[in-house]
């Protein structure tokens, strides 16, 4: 039997929350940044543990500010992923503020915090800086090489069907 | 005829669909996409997957809006706002609205916008780097600066008392050539430590009223000097219009202008150089001021020209323009910061001509002030008590060079300390009349010792006068010696005159029991 369970990627604009996706749905990747107005639903089935999962991606228009987000894009989701852009320390200066908010708004939805396009920065620099602000990431990806791409969203999966 | 017209615009964007429980269409009426009754909706797109959920909430929170779904149907974007209406616990109405047209330009709008700002962000980021990368290159060349001063200091202090004993003729030159090779390499330092103060924005120009016919007069004298030892003329030409007094950065003007003379007469093997200095401005409040260089010298070639004031960067053909390579990037740099540019003009195997105009205030007062009142020098010599002087320094080749200083001197009395725990045991024991210190010193440096000394309790103490003698050059190391209360700030290597000229002019100062304010006025 097939479930289904809707994941939203969210985070600023330009960080690669929709490049991430297509890596993990298409297998592709482009230099060009194109923006994502409103949301973009893609869908791709893994298995985990010999079950069946259909993972329905939203892939969210980025902002820096979380509180802007509409709630019906947010609506119903079983994962957040919270991507940031480990080339541009901006990109998670304010990740604490804004995970606060979605804590408090939806308490009981997991959250994943990815810090892509690592394939531009030393990662030990991005650790330190990570480490400095207290912030527990799950994986340091890069949609360009596909560096832990696939091992996000099918982390991301088992423990949907974990808390399932 | 407008219901016609209405008709067909709503069919245009709008579409109505209706599906059950199982997300099967029920109907509809396909104004925008083709959905046949009976199929799943979420084989359509997976968007419709979320609406499953809408059967299990409460009648209320059926209605809902879903803003700017983005749709790719047969290869063609779509941007679709959705909204939902629970008809019965059965079935859901949808409503597609095609708002591809307004989204795309608002996708325009937003494309432009983000670029911008994540290329600002971008070189936000590569600044930061830049700055960290430039920070760690000014505090490794200030470490260098300091580690290459310190041996220099004895090499340039021991030469000075080697000069003055009992040597031949001979042994004389060979202490002119050290001293000579020494100088240069201060004189390297000293470029490098602008060179980075130039490149991380601390060198600040100070505009003060100077003698500026007297400071020509003095760098042509200096200079006809050293071209004749070449065998070479020194043609110095100054306009008549000139005022005598000037506003500007003297300090700044004369590194450039000694820098063009040095390499002129460095690169000229025969023939003249001439040095002038014009205005074509009179009677103004500021005045354009132009210097110019010429030699005939080697010449460069004209491809090589914008490389020579890179820093580092030497022409390759042997002797020419060698050296650090960092004088004529210190030039073009400094000229930057004069609001000038610098113009060279040059032919290979004719020679070069530099030239650079800067603005200058003209002083309102024309008139040469009486001059200063010399210091006095401290006669102690032979009769009565001579002043007692600490020196704080830990490296033992430098003491001895300063007591060798000292006694060739006369008419002191130096004590040694090698560290500012027992400078401050000193001055608690015995009587100082001066205290020398060098900042870095082990247990206390002398910053540090210089605030325990300003903090004492003894009034006496608290006021000696305290003459800073280091290695560190920077404005930052003065700047926080001046504020920790060190009257003078002296670099090493160590200029013997300047050393004793400073000692007594603050003896003397401190015999007549100083304001406070006077000490501050000593560091500028």
């Amino acid at each position: 039997m097939s479930v289904s369970k809707k994941i939203v990627l969210l985070g600023h604009f330009g960080v690669g929350k929709s490049s991430l996706l297509r890596r993990f749905v298409e297998n592709t990747f482009s230099e060009n940044y194109v923006v994502t107005i409103g949301v973009h639903i893609m869908k791709k089935e893994v298995i985990v543990s010999n079950q069946k999962v259909t993972l329905i991606i939203w892939d969210v228009e980025g902002t820096d500010d979380f509180t802007k987000y509409r709630p019906s894009y947010l609506m119903g989701a079983s994962s957040f992923i919270y991507v940031f852009d480990a080339s541009r320390t901006v990109t998670y200066n304010d990740l604490k503020y804004n995970l606060s908010h979605l804590k408090e708004k939806y308490p009981l939805v997991p959250v994943h915090i990815i810090g892509n396009k690592v394939d531009l920065v030393d990662k030990n620099e991005v650790l330190e800086n990570l480490k400095q602000q207290d912030i527990q990431h799950s994986y340091l990806s890069s949609a360009k090489t596909g560096e832990n791409v696939e091992q996000l969203f099918e982390n991301v999966a088992a423990q949907l069907l974990e808390n399932a | 005829m407008l219901d016609t017209l209405r008709e067909s615009y709503f069919k245009k964007t709008t579409q109505f669909i209706v599906i059950n429980r199982e997300m099967i269409v029920v109907a509809s009426d396909n104004c925008l996409f083709h959905m046949s009754t009976g199929m799943d909706i979420t084989d359509f797109h997976p968007f419709f997957f979320s609406l499953s959920e809408l059967f299990e909430s409460e009648e209320g929170e059926a209605k809902q809006k879903f803003y700017c779904i983005q749709f790719d149907i047969l290869g063609k974007t779509y941007y679709i706002d959705i909204e939902t209406h629970k008809q019965n616990p059965t079935e859901l109405v949808i409503v597609l609205n095609n708002l591809t047209d307004h989204y795309k330009s608002v996708h325009q709008i937003k494309q432009v916008r983000n670029e911008s700002i994540i290329g600002f962000n971008i070189t936000q980021e590569l600044n930061k780097e830049l700055e960290v990368q430039r920070g760690f290159k000014n505090k490794f060349l200030a470490n260098v600066s300091h580690e290459i001063r310190t041996p220099l200091n004895s090499i340039l202090g021991f030469v000075s008392v080697l000069e003055n004993t009992d040597i031949s003729k001979e042994q004389l030159d060979i202490l002119s050539i050290i001293k000579t090779s020494s100088k240069n390499l201060v004189t390297i330092l000293d470029d490098l430590m602008d060179i980075s103060k130039i490149e991380a924005g601390k060198l600040e120009i100070k505009n003060r009223r100077f003698n500026f016919l007297e400071f020509i007069e003095t760098l042509g004298k200096t200079y006809k000097i050293r071209a004749e030892d070449k065998r070479l003329e020194l043609l110095i030409e100054i306009n008549e219009k000139l005022p005598r007094f000037l506003v500007g950065d003297h300090l700044r003007i004369n590194q450039i202008v000694v820098n063009l003379l040095e390499n002129a007469i460095k690169y000229t093997h025969q023939g003249s150089i001439s040095f002038k200095v014009y205005t074509n401005s009179v009677n103004a409040r500021r005045i354009p001021v132009t210097f110019e260089v010429t030699d005939t010298g080697v010449g460069m070639p004209k491809d090589k020209l914008e490389s020579i004031f890179d820093s580092f960067t030497q022409l390759e053909k042997k002797g020419l323009f060698g050296g650090s390579g960092l004088g004529l990037s210190i030039v073009k740099q400094l000229t930057h910061l004069l609001d000038s540019d610098l113009e060279v003009n040059s032919e290979e195997g004719v020679g070069t001509t530099f030239k650079f105009t800067i603005h200058m205030g003209v002083s309102h007062n024309q008139k040469k002030e009486p001059s200063k009142n010399v210091v006095i020098r401290h006669k102690t010599k032979g009769k009565g008590k001579k002043p007692r002087i600490l020196l704080g320094e830990d490296i033992e080749v430098n003491q001895m060079l300063m007591m060798k200083l000292f006694t060739d001197h006369g008419g002191y009395s130096l004590d040694v300390a090698k560290d500012g725990e027992r400078v401050l045991k000193f001055l608690d024991n015995y009587h100082y009349d001066l205290v020398i210190m060098d900042i870095t010193m082990p247990r206390m440096d002398g910053l540090d010792t210089t605030v325990h000394i300003r903090n004492h309790p003894n009034k006496k103490i608290a006021k000696l006068p305290v003459i800073a003698l280091t290695a560190r050059s920077s404005e930052e190391h003065q700047q926080e010696a001046k504020e920790v209360g060190v009257n003078a700030y002296l670099t090493k290597p160590i200029d013997t005159d300047l050393l004793f000229s400073t000692v007594d002019k603050y003896l003397n100062r401190y015999k007549r029991k100083p304001k406070d304010n006077e000490d501050e006025e000593a560091l500028s």
